[in-house]
């Protein structure tokens, strides 16, 4: 990495060292309480869940409820956590663009010998480390919640269930770079992508709902996710969608090298 | 023939159905500090934005040390410093760790003399920009912009919220800054500041550039106010056939009017009246640009 790429991912990083703790204590607590409450709701909830139509188990990947994994798959890996890194994902690539050109940062910093393609290079990657962090964070808390409970998660599934986030939280960043390369405003860029994010869930949604509606799965990200935390880190999906992202990325930085910043 | 430090031709810019600026271009020499005059609105940052390559010409070309400033950008931008208008880097961050950042992007080892400026400005490094005044803040932006000693200074609207204090202490550093053989290219509205300073001025209005002088032969060139007390109570109707006499006016013992150019007839005229007071003022320079404004020349 170079000394320049280097210092903006450092200051980028810096800037956002609240946000760390912000997004990974309470996702970290929440995952934590899941895990720590399973051996005391195991018995009802599977009852439960028995009741529930397939088709809608299918959809919120619930499936069977018998271990402490599906569980924490069930209430955070499918939902919260994936919609959650996203837009932590898209807030922190437009602070990075959006947000530094709205406080007069990005003009001090293009005053310098720094080019537009290395300030995005270092915002998508700011931000991947960001998530990386924010998921490390979180998987920690949930494993000591899980550890003081007595609840029994199991370390390694329980770490490529959070490890699967990663690349799917980071297209979204890099959907976020191409969005800053049409808006500098981060009200703007954060909403449509947002808006995409919850998009593509549904539509992942109605396609597992309705077998007939599945071919619509290939327009979400969500279709490539799957449930690593049972089923293992799959490595064409997880390595497709991280190329995915760096390719929006870098579309999005030669985008961003085109258009004016007016002050 | 050395290569201006700041070429430009035909330089324009139009955004959308607004007009940017047009057809705009000027050189600027080594060591020379240029003004760059012109309302709110003109055209002087959208002029800056594109030397920066922060926003594209729709037609024209600028060059920077004789390079390209599309092309080139980069390569640019390591010989310059620049302090934008309304100078902004996030409420959070302190001016330590802008100008930290900032020189290692620009690959300076250390942060240069920016602990002497911030001394010479009263400027404070290490409290976060958002909890300085204006003034304050542009300090800091005045200090990030000359940390580095660059080739080419660009400063927009650089005394915006200085107090008196510091608008001289800053004029101060200006003029040490072309000493140290720096080009200055300095956008203002405050046109005392660019008398002061400026060897050359342009003027913009409504995105065209409309006149560049050299500073002493635009204030030589226009019109200075004549003031004669004629002990005789005389009226020299003479005067007002003269050629460049204009606003002519009499009071009881006094005759003033404004004349551009050489003063010996003037003089030769009074002289079969007895004088005794004459006063000749130069225009400030706030009195020529309002001349080009209103008449397009100097008045």
């Amino acid at each position: 990495m170079s000394s320049q790429l280097g210092a903006l991912v450092a200051a980028h990083l810096s800037d956002r060292r609240r946000s760390l703790l912000a997004w990974g204590l309470p996702l970290g607590a929440m995952s934590a309480f899941i895990v720590a409450i399973f051996p005391s709701v195991e018995s009802s909830i599977s009852k439960l869940v028995e009741k529930y139509p397939s088709g809608l188990k299918e959809a919120f990947g619930i499936g069977e409820l018998s271990s402490v994994e599906q569980y924490l798959h069930a209430e955070m890996l499918s939902l919260i956590v994936p919609l959650a890194l996203g837009y932590l994902a898209v807030r922190a690539v437009a602070s990075g663009l959006a947000g530094a050109a709205e406080t007069g940062r990005l003009d001090v910093l293009l005053s310098a010998p720094v080019s537009r393609r290395r300030l995005c290079a270092a915002g998508f990657l700011a931000t991947a480390a960001e998530l990386a962090a924010v998921l490390l964070i979180t998987g920690l808390i949930t494993g000591l919640g899980s550890l003081l409970a007595g609840a029994g998660l199991e370390a390694g599934p329980a770490a490529e269930g959070f490890a699967n986030v990663w690349p799917l939280a980071l297209l979204f960043a890099g959907l976020g770079v191409v969005a800053c390369a049409f808006s500098l405003r981060t009200s703007v860029v954060t909403g449509a992508v947002a808006g995409v994010l919850v998009a593509m869930y549904v539509i992942d949604l109605v396609g597992k709902l309705d077998p007939s509606l599945d071919w619509v799965r290939y327009a979400s990200v969500f279709k490539y996710y799957g449930n690593a935390i049972q089923e293992g880190i799959e490595p064409l999906a997880f390595c497709g969608v991280l190329v995915a992202a760096a390719v929006l990325a870098g579309l999005g930085s030669w985008l961003f090298d085109r258009r004016d910043i007016s002050g | 023939m050395s290569t201006p430090v700041i070429d430009t031709e035909g330089l324009t810019k139009l955004f959308g159905r607004h007009r940017g600026i047009e057809e705009v271009t000027f050189t600027v020499e080594p060591g020379e500090v240029f003004g760059f005059l012109g309302p709110n609105g003109a055209g002087k940052t959208t002029t800056i934005r594109a030397l920066l390559d922060l926003i594209h010409p729709s037609a024209g070309s600028a060059r920077l040390f004789g390079l390209d400033s599309r092309r080139d950008s980069v390569a640019i931008r390591a010989r310059l410093g620049n302090l934008p208008g309304d100078f902004g880097y996030g409420r959070q961050s302190s001016g330590r760790e802008a100008l930290r950042l900032l020189a290692r992007l620009r690959g300076v080892e250390g942060t240069g003399r920016a602990d002497t400026l911030a001394a010479r400005f009263h400027a404070d490094l290490d409290r976060p920009l958002g909890q300085l005044s204006r003034g304050n803040r542009q300090k800091v932006g005045l200090i990030l912009a000359t940390f580095h000693e660059p080739e080419l200074l660009i400063l927009d609207e650089p005394s915006g919220g200085l107090d008196p204090l510091m608008q001289e202490e800053f004029l101060a550093l200006v003029a040490e800054e072309r000493e140290r053989g720096c080009t200055v290219f300095v956008s203002s509205h405050d046109l005392d500041e660019v008398q002061r300073v400026c060897d050359r001025v342009g003027m913009v209005r409504d995105g065209r550039l409309i006149a560049v002088e050299w500073m002493a032969e635009l204030l030589g060139k226009a019109r200075r106010r004549v003031t004669v007390r004629l002990a005789d109570g005389a009226r020299p109707e003479e005067l007002r056939s003269m050629p460049g006499v204009s606003d002519l006016e009499t009071g009881d013992e006094t005759v003033s009017f404004k004349v551009a150019g050489d003063l010996d007839p003037v003089i030769k005229a009074l002289a079969a009246h007895h004088v005794t007071d004459l006063e000749a003022v130069h225009p400030t320079l706030e009195e020529v640009f309002l001349g080009y404004y209103q008449g397009q020349g100097p008045r």
